[in-house]
């Protein structure tokens, strides 16, 4: 499952030429559309989507043979940082790594409708909302049947969707599927399993990705703008608030590295992957609080702004943290999974190494 | 823009190792050699423990064979101690040797230095202390006053060095001072280094006396004490260059955030009887070590490929020892008179949160690191 030529543990080695390709996209998109995600209907462009899948870029990590471009998460990841860094809010994850994905992984065809995801509650259980219902043709559909998770490639004519957003604009929606008359296809519980901890760890990607960037734009910030006689970045007090931001930025993206590396070298079956996805997910929230405050705080009140643009940084990231469990629900559970491996192998569980 | 070299899974090699280490550790905690502590690579000082890792060939590890060594990778060096950290085992009799003496001497040391110490400090019979912090020079290194004068074939000594570990009980230490006059405009300028034997005459050592009553720091105090000029380390005037490139050695490694695990293993197990074991601050903690454990994992890939990694090694230290910190303080506040605990938790929580005051200081302190950091970050 590992990329052609690359090494264990060694980095992305994602190819030059597709990461500036991806930067010139995004940065053209943002240069001839210059406005802030202001709510409903400013996520999920069409005609740059379209851009995209003629590129190759919307089914990234399609095989081949069903039209994909053979990529794999590494080159996903550099997509959706690319993605963040300019503002640009689109199904890309949902679709690609998860809404096709399963589909391909289930044998069932994938054409140009853009896809998300929708797991049905169980009975008697909360659903949340799920993200680009509302702007997706098809609904990956799965949901239990009491002795199995079954899936179908549902149009969302079939289904009765609320729209609604989350605080940074996208489409998080409500979805009622009433599956009673379809059959669909099984799905074995260990996809199920690592559709869960593709969507989780692939907010941690965006969380990164969103801490990287701010803590860049707080370090553009504080080296240009002039108090007091000096830029802001000769005080030592706003040295040390970018330090720290950059810092727990490091940090987050250190275990959500790591996370990925094992789910590409395990193909997403590694005993310590739910582990170290959860370490990321808690490493990248954490971090995603002393970097909003230490962002806001070396850019003054503009940064407070809908103008500037730190906040499409920032919200984001605090968006997403919350996403697919919040931080406290990650904190909790890496605490349990600690104690159920007990004092003698709680550091064998950190190394990942029995 | 990157601080800090990407982190990656370490693969299967390295669990042999890991492994070995550990069945070693169960069969010495089993024997009752050692109890597992916090901060035993400052406070634990066990010099047959430190003769059994030799004994196994996990001291000066890097060392290549015909200096006695093992010849083994920096990466194998970095898993040894890792293990014994988490473990609480005592390793503070050759850590300063082996953590920082053994890479110096075999980037900088003459041919007679190495054949003098490193085969002696793979053996487990050679112990060094540090020579950089004075009286008036704490994270200011470049404001030393120790001064050495040129003698007919060698040097002449005198200053006072503080927070020396272990001096008391090591051969020698490597001492950082002027042999320039300062020049304003140039304070990295005209500083040299020289290894010096702790039981020379004019050399006094004095303890320091830490606020729990232990003794582990030291003032040294050097009173025209001959160095002869086979005992000058590196070159005359490169001192600054040479101390800084120990430090990311020194800075970085697991000692920066494992010095409390053993607190957070005994936590898991001694606070589960108060649901503890649900506490999402455990888990925070437990996150951040085995991010740390990552992080840290990369900058010894870095030292490995024979970068300097300071910024990195600052990262990892200002977050590691925070996160050290942090654990002390969090079994600290669920730890209180209506708890009934055993003397052994109570032993090694009194000893965490004592020890604590210097997990941010010891080794450039985090206000000084961040200033690192914000260079790194084009800032300064």
């Amino acid at each position: 499952m590992r990329a052609i030529g690359m090494p264990p543990g060694a980095p992305s080695g994602v190819d030059s030429d597709l990461i500036d390709m991806i930067e010139s996209v995004f940065a053209d998109y943002r240069h001839a559309h210059n406005r802030a995600d202001s709510g409903p209907g400013s996520a999920c462009d069409r005609a740059l989507w379209q851009r995209l899948d003629t590129l190759g870029l919307v089914r990234l990590t399609g095989a081949e043979e069903f039209g994909g471009s053979g990529a794999s998460w590494r080159e996903s990841s550099e997509l959706l940082a690319a993605a963040v860094r300019h503002g640009v809010r689109l199904p890309l994850a949902e679709h690609d790594l998860l809404a096709c994905w399963l589909l391909e992984a289930t044998g069932q065809p994938v054409d140009s409708s853009i896809r998300a995801v929708h797991i049905v509650p169980r009975a008697g259980r909360p659903g949340g909302p799920t993200p680009w219902a509302g702007v997706a043709d098809r609904l990956v559909v799965l949901w239990w049947t009491g002795t199995q998770y079954r899936l179908a490639d549902a149009d969302v004519a079939a289904l009765t969707i609320t729209p609604g957003t989350n605080l940074i604009g996208e489409p998080r929606d409500t979805v009622q599927a009433d599956t009673s008359q379809w059959t669909g296809q099984p799905v074995a519980p260990e996809l199920v399993t690592e559709l869960k901890r593709k969507a989780a760890l692939l907010r941690s990607i965006q969380v990164c990705a969103a801490l990287d960037g701010a803590v860049a734009m707080s370090v553009a910030h504080a080296t240009s703008r002039t108090q007091f006689g000096r830029p802001l970045g000769k005080f030592q007090a706003i040295q040390n608030l970018v330090a720290d931001a950059a810092a727990e930025a490091a940090l987050a993206r250190a275990a959500t590295e790591v996370a990925l590396s094992t789910a590409l070298e395990s193909g997403w079956t590694s005993e310590y992957l739910g582990f170290q996805i959860a370490v990321s997910r808690s490493c990248a929230g954490h971090a995603a609080s002393v970097v909003t405050r230490n962002a806001h705080q070396v850019h003054g009140a503009i940064g407070t702004t809908h103008e500037h643009r730190l906040h499409e940084l920032t919200r984001a990231a605090l968006t997403w943290r919350s996403e697919n469990g919040s931080v406290h629900f990650w904190d909790k559970r890496i605490s349990a999974v600690a104690a159920a491996a007990g004092p003698a192998q709680l550091w064998a569980l950190i190394t990942a190494t029995p | 823009m990157r601080l800090v070299p990407p982190a990656g899974t370490t693969g299967t090699a390295t669990a042999a190792l890991r492994a070995q280490v550990r069945e070693f550790l169960a069969e010495q905690l089993a024997a009752g050699t050692f109890t597992p502590a916090v901060d035993a690579w400052l406070c634990g000082w066990d010099e047959n423990f430190t003769r059994l890792l030799a004994q196994r060939g996990w001291l000066g590890m890097t060392v290549p064979e015909h200096y006695g060594g093992h010849g083994r990778s920096f990466d194998e060096r970095f898993i040894v101690t890792e293990e014994l950290l988490a473990a609480g085992a005592p390793v503070a009799a050759h850590w300063i040797a082996d953590r920082q003496i053994v890479p110096s001497l075999l980037k900088y040391g003459t041919e007679e230095q190495k054949h003098e110490f490193l085969p002696r400090i793979v053996r487990g019979e050679c112990f060094f202390g540090i020579g950089m912090s004075e009286p008036d020079s704490g994270s200011d290194l470049a404001s030393v006053r120790t001064r050495a004068m040129r003698l007919d074939g060698g040097w002449s000594v005198s200053g006072t060095k503080v927070w020396t570990s272990g001096a008391h009980r090591a051969h020698a230490f490597i001492v950082l001072a002027r042999t320039e006059p300062v020049d304003p405009a140039h304070r990295h300028a005209g500083l040299s280094q020289f290894i010096v034997d702790l039981r020379a005459p004019g050399v006094d050592v004095r303890p320091i006396i830490s606020m729990n009553g232990g003794h582990h720091f030291n003032e040294v105090i050097l009173d025209d004490v001959f160095i002869p000029d086979a005992m000058v380390f590196g070159r005359i005037g490169e001192g600054w260059t040479q101390v800084t490139s120990e430090l990311s050695f020194e800075r970085s490694g697991p000692e920066r955030f494992l010095s409390t695990f053993p607190v957070l293993t005994d936590a898991v197990e001694h606070l589960a009887v108060q649901g503890i074991a649900r506490d999402a601050e455990l888990g925070r903690l437990v996150a951040r070590v085995t991010g740390l454990h990552h992080m840290s994992t990369a900058v010894a890939d870095a030292l490995q490929r024979g970068e300097a990694p300071d910024v990195p090694a600052a990262v990892v230290k200002v977050l590691g020892t925070t996160v050290e910190g942090d654990i002390a303080d969090f079994a600290d506040l669920r730890t209180g008179d209506d708890i009934a605990t055993g003397d052994s938790w109570r032993d090694l929580l009194a000893h965490a949160v004592d020890q604590r005051s210097g997990f941010t200081l010891r080794g450039g302190t985090n206000e000084v690191l961040r200033g690192v950091i914000a260079r790194g970050l084009g800032m300064r």
